[in-house]
């Protein structure tokens, strides 16, 4: 499968799990009100999703971040006190507001609860660092920056500390995400990480968006929680960038002042 | 070159241990003597099998051993500035633990004992004499990142307050008793107390000084603690690079009263980890890696066992080639005061919850 088929890829899921939809799906925007279009949700930036249009947030259906919600939900850590998430890409795929974007509704999503409020500092439009308090008072830091080499894979690490029990999505004592097979031959060096054998080819930015689409074609209430979600999580960005400018905490509206 | 004879004071700093094996090995110091604070530490001490004299009065250790030429400060941060004065005035160099006083006053004073007495007074930042800092300071220098816009940080550790107790007593760590915040119950002198290193670390890899601080303290993962136990830090340099660092005592321990294997919970008791962020790429450091690991004794559980680098031998090394030759540190009291001051900022801003400019 190539990177041109995940239209082919999500009509294949549709049919083999004989979801039923009542217009044509695309996922890419395009100029058409009659498709319903499904992209992630921070190609959208702060522009409102048009009827036709849902913003995906994508990233909820890896089967590492679905893991670190349960751990949390099923108190096999329990009383998170710390987040440390951080996230590096490159300045092709990603923006600072696309990393924020993901970052902030992961951190929503596995701590199960929002954000109070951000204190940010950002240089160059490239690099920021964010500290966040939830609701539930557990602190959190979130590293981004776009300064990886174009090319190169993502570099993340989300762990939750808590009062009994840490939980990651990163090996102890390494410093960037393992891989599942590594290739060295006369050719060079390759890793793989493959994480899902319906979708076997696609990478897995592109699983996440087909996966995430179909979730919402299956579960069609989904489509206005994310697009809530959507419209909250560019308000945190809002709030992020406002705190760079002003040197000061912000709290989300209904939040401490 | 005349080794330099050297004693310890009080033995009850995190660090003592590393100080034993510095102090035995090193073939220019000579180690005549330890001052012991309390009868549990004297025992301590005398059960690793030295063969030094052990005293519970440092002024019975001089009075014994005038020639002594220079001390590791290894007590707790109340008692530094007691100990600054009764060095400089029997003309005893003085190798300082990372805080010497939270006090500006205090500091200042010990600034000008060093000064009138004309003794040697080193900080103990012993990261500067770790290769892999020196790697990174090799790949900064060399421009390889072009302009930096992010230098993040960690420097966290368990908890070492049920082995080296002062560690958790805001009047002992901090100096005096200040709530974290209003509305908090408790107090400065925690895990940002214990965690100097990277505040030093950025202005020397930076060549630039702090502009402001934001900070925030988290839930204690203790909550027995009345100190913090997990705080964040972020603001910018003069230069405009920003930062983030985390200082936590965020790695769970076994309460032990002596450390010793199996004081880990989880598997790394520690770690500073770098994340430089520039125009043409980014590095990512682990200054303590790569280790080794088992899951043995004492509790079966997996574990990181260190394979600790010799930044102690270089910072030992620097102490004595400025006491036999009149040198001044690199980290010296004047060159750490800024770093104190920012700590300082980072605890304003916790309890104001507002960015403090230095």
């Amino acid at each position: 499968m190539n990177p041109m088929d995940i239209d082919v890829a999500l009509a294949n899921l549709l049919e083999k799990y004989q979801v039923a939809i009542g217009q044509p799906v695309c996922l890419g925007l395009k100029e058409d009100d009659e498709q319903l279009q499904l992209v992630p949700g921070h190609f959208f930036g702060t522009v409102l999703p048009k009827i036709n249009q849902i913003p995906l947030l994508t990233w909820r259906t890896a089967r590492k971040f679905t893991e670190l919600k349960k751990i949390v939900e099923d108190t096999v850590i329990q009383d998170p006190c710390l987040f440390r998430f951080c996230c590096m890409g490159d300045p092709v795929q990603w923006s600072l507001f696309s990393l924020l974007y993901r970052e902030l509704d992961l951190l929503e999503y596995i701590g199960n609860s929002k954000v109070l409020s951000v204190q940010a500092v950002i240089s160059d439009q490239k690099a920021g660092n964010v500290m966040v308090r939830l609701e539930n008072q557990a602190l959190c830091s979130i590293e981004v920056s776009i300064q990886m080499p174009v090319g190169s894979s993502m570099i993340e690490r989300h762990e939750i500390i808590a009062r009994r029990g840490v939980t990651s999505d990163l090996v102890v004592d390494t410093q960037i995400p393992q891989s599942s097979v590594y290739c060295y031959t006369s050719q060079g060096e390759t890793h793989f990480t493959d994480v899902d054998n319906e979708l076997f080819g696609l990478d897995n930015l592109q699983i996440e968006h087909v996966r995430s689409a179909f979730r919402v074609l299956e579960k069609p209430d989904l489509a206005e929680n994310w697009r809530q979600q959507h419209l909250h999580l560019c308000t945190l960005i809002d709030m992020v960038f406002e705190s760079n400018n002003m040197h000061q905490r912000i709290f989300s509206k209904g939040g401490q002042i | 070159m005349k080794p330099v004879k050297i004693a310890i004071l009080s033995l009850t700093h995190g660090h003592t241990r590393k100080y034993y094996q510095s102090l035995n090995d090193n073939p220019k110091l000579e180690w005549l003597a330890v001052y012991a604070e309390t009868e549990k530490v004297r025992d301590n001490f005398l059960a690793w099998g030295y063969n030094i004299p052990c005293y519970m009065n440092g002024n019975e250790m001089f009075d014994k051993h005038p020639d002594i030429e220079a001390v590791v400060m290894a007590s707790a941060n109340n008692v530094h500035l007691r100990q600054f004065r009764s060095c400089a005035e029997r003309g005893i160099h003085i190798l300082s633990m990372k805080i010497p006083s939270f006090d500006m006053e205090e500091y200042a004073e010990m600034i000008d004992l060093v000064a009138k007495s004309g003794i040697v007074c080193q900080i103990e930042l012993e990261l500067h004499y770790n290769p892999v800092v020196a790697r990174m300071k090799d790949i900064l220098e060399k421009d390889e990142l072009g302009n930096i816009s992010a230098f993040n940080a960690t420097n966290i550790t368990l908890s070492p307050v049920w082995a080296f107790p002062w560690q958790g007593v805001p009047e002992e760590s901090y100096g005096k008793r200040v709530p974290l915040c209003p509305g908090d119950n408790r107090f400065r002198g925690g895990a940002l107390c214990d965690h100097p290193h990277v505040f030093d670390m950025i202005r020397w890899l930076t060549k630039s000084d702090f502009d402001f601080v934001n900070a925030a303290v988290g839930p204690n993962i203790r909550p027995d603690l009345v100190v913090e136990d997990t705080i964040l830090v972020n603001g910018k340099m003069k230069n405009g690079v920003s930062f983030l660092f985390d200082t936590s005592w965020s790695r769970l321990e076994e309460r032990l009263e002596v450390p010793g294997p199996g004081w880990e919970i989880y598997p790394k008791r520690m770690e500073v980890n770098v994340t430089i962020s520039g125009e043409k790429g980014v590095v990512l450091v682990d200054c303590f890696g790569p280790n080794v690991y088992h899951n043995g004794k004492p509790n079966d559980r997996y574990t990181v066992q260190y394979t600790y680098f010799d930044e102690w031998i270089g910072m030992m090394d620097e102490f004595v080639d400025c006491i036999r030759n009149n040198k001044t540190p690199k980290i010296n009291l004047s060159w750490h005061r800024q770093t104190i001051e920012v700590i300082n900022a980072c605890y304003e801003s916790v309890a104001s919850g507002k960015s403090v400019y230095l």
